[in-house]
């Protein structure tokens, strides 16, 4: 009797289980483990939401502030695990190597202003492969803290590191050096994204298709800043290759700038990754109205974005009617530049009234 | 970067007359800026007075540590250089 009982019993929670599991399959991975599900937004592991075609980041259309018979949208690359578009090119950087067999017991070292740092930090630690990065000045504080707390050495590089080289380059001298010194006896690998093809390629196959796709094709200009070049050259070649009338515009900083993530390419050597014949036309923008514009930003459409999303709304909204449905990209988001924003907020940005400090009572 | 001191580091404080120098900095097979980068950042827990002897073996270090010397207002007491190997002495005076 007791038998049949536990015999029924069993019967019973088996059908139910089996019911669990076609309505889900949760029980399939432990016992209370719940099976990877993208539709429900559900992940196993952190880097299965870096961005892909499969899983894009979201397009959001622009209506304060450009024109009104504009039709521009900013690509939130912000809303990637690890903060920003770098997200993409640490995992395509990482793979790569992999791949070639080059972090077979290695440390890596890599120069960056932050956002790749911050992705290639939380991508080692995950592998527990150690990382020191090489950051150039005007880093916000916010970069360096996240750099630390995912367990990066951080090696700050200041303005005349080289005094006979090209001081805003120095971050990548000192990088190169450390993977390259015969004393480090190949200790180091250096993913160098300003030169490794598979930086262009991560927004060939993932960025470019999704504005592709998520622009159902119709997308007629394209706009990203000068930076390592990764993401104008791959998405920039991925649509022409589309459509040749695809508009590329590249954003430039002026020389000296304070615009974390750009790159003036007369002050700083162009990447080598960089393919020009795929850009249409550079446009300069100064920091003064990129500040404005990020303030816009925020005031204006509630977009907590970066400075150099900021330069490239600027870019934007002084485009002509012919420019058609545009995507601009978004990099990063505001709250790594808490500080820096703090700092605008000080007596020069106060004397050209971009930024008031003003407290309402 | 203590880690990338090197045996060298120590032995080099023993091999000889260095006129004072209170800190030793092998940088021997290290390439441009790191010599420079591991300078500075010495020189900055030096006391003025205090020299700093560094051993390079990149030959850009010959242009580098006279400029460096004048950016940071070092006084480079000598250059020379031997067996492939320059000698930077260094001494951090009170404004620097």
């Amino acid at each position: 009797m007791e038998i049949m009982d536990t015999a029924t019993g069993s019967a019973a929670l088996g059908a139910a289980l089996d019911a669990l599991e076609m309505r889900g399959g949760a029980r399939r991975h432990g016992r209370i483990g719940l099976a990877p599900d993208a539709s429900r937004r559900r992940y196993g592991d952190v880097r299965e939401l870096i961005a892909s075609p499969a899983n894009a980041t979201p397009l959001v259309r622009l209506n304060k502030v450009v024109a009104q018979a504009a039709d521009a949208y900013l690509k939130l690359e912000w809303l990637n695990p690890f903060g920003s578009i770098k997200d993409r090119t640490a995992r395509y950087l990482l793979e790569g190597m992999r791949q070639r067999g080059e972090l077979q017991g290695r440390e890596l070292v890599e120069a960056t202003s932050g956002n790749t740092g911050i992705a290639l930090a939380a991508l080692a630690a995950l592998e527990g492969i150690p990382l020191t990065v090489t950051i150039p000045s005007g880093v916000p504080a916010e970069k360096l803290v996240l750099l630390r707390m995912l367990g990066a050495t951080v090696m700050a590089t200041p303005d005349d590191l080289c005094p006979v080289d090209n001081p805003r380059d120095g971050a990548i001298a000192l990088a190169r050096a450390i993977a390259e010194s015969p004393a480090h006896r190949g200790r180091y690998a250096m993913p160098n994204q300003y030169a490794n093809p598979d930086n262009v390629r991560a927004h060939y196959e993932t960025t470019g298709p999704e504005i592709w796709e998520q622009t159902e094709g119709v997308v007629r200009t394209f706009v990203a800043g000068y930076g390592t070049c990764g993401t104008i050259t791959g998405v920039g070649r991925f649509l022409k290759e589309r459509d040749r009338s695809i508009r590329v515009v590249a954003v430039e900083p002026q020389v000296g700038h304070r615009l974390p993530g750009l790159k003036n390419l007369q002050e700083a050597r162009p990447p080598a990754i960089l393919d020009r014949s795929v850009i249409d036309e550079v446009i300069r923008v100064p920091d003064d109205p990129a500040y404005a514009m990020t303030r816009r930003l925020f005031r204006e459409e509630g977009l907590i974005v970066g400075p150099s999303t900021g330069a490239i709304v600027h870019a934007i909204a002084g485009l002509d009617a012919a420019a058609g449905l545009t995507v601009g990209v978004s990099p990063d988001g505001g709250q790594k530049y808490a500080s820096f924003y703090a700092d605008l907020a000080g007596a020069e940005a106060r004397a050209s009234g971009l930024i008031e400090l003003r407290t309402e009572v | 970067m203590a880690d990338m001191d090197t045996a060298a580091d120590r032995a080099a404080t023993d091999a000889g007359p260095s006129r004072g120098a209170k800190v030793q900095l092998d940088c021997k097979g290290l390439l441009c800026p790191l010599p420079v980068y591991r300078a500075s950042q010495a020189i900055s827990r030096l006391e003025p007075g205090d020299v700093l002897r560094i051993e390079c073996t990149d030959p850009g270090s010959l242009a580098d540590f006279p400029a460096f010397a004048r950016q940071r207002s070092l006084t480079l007491l000598s250059a020379t250089e031997r067996d492939s190997v320059q000698v930077f002495e260094l001494r951090k005076e009170a404004d620097a």
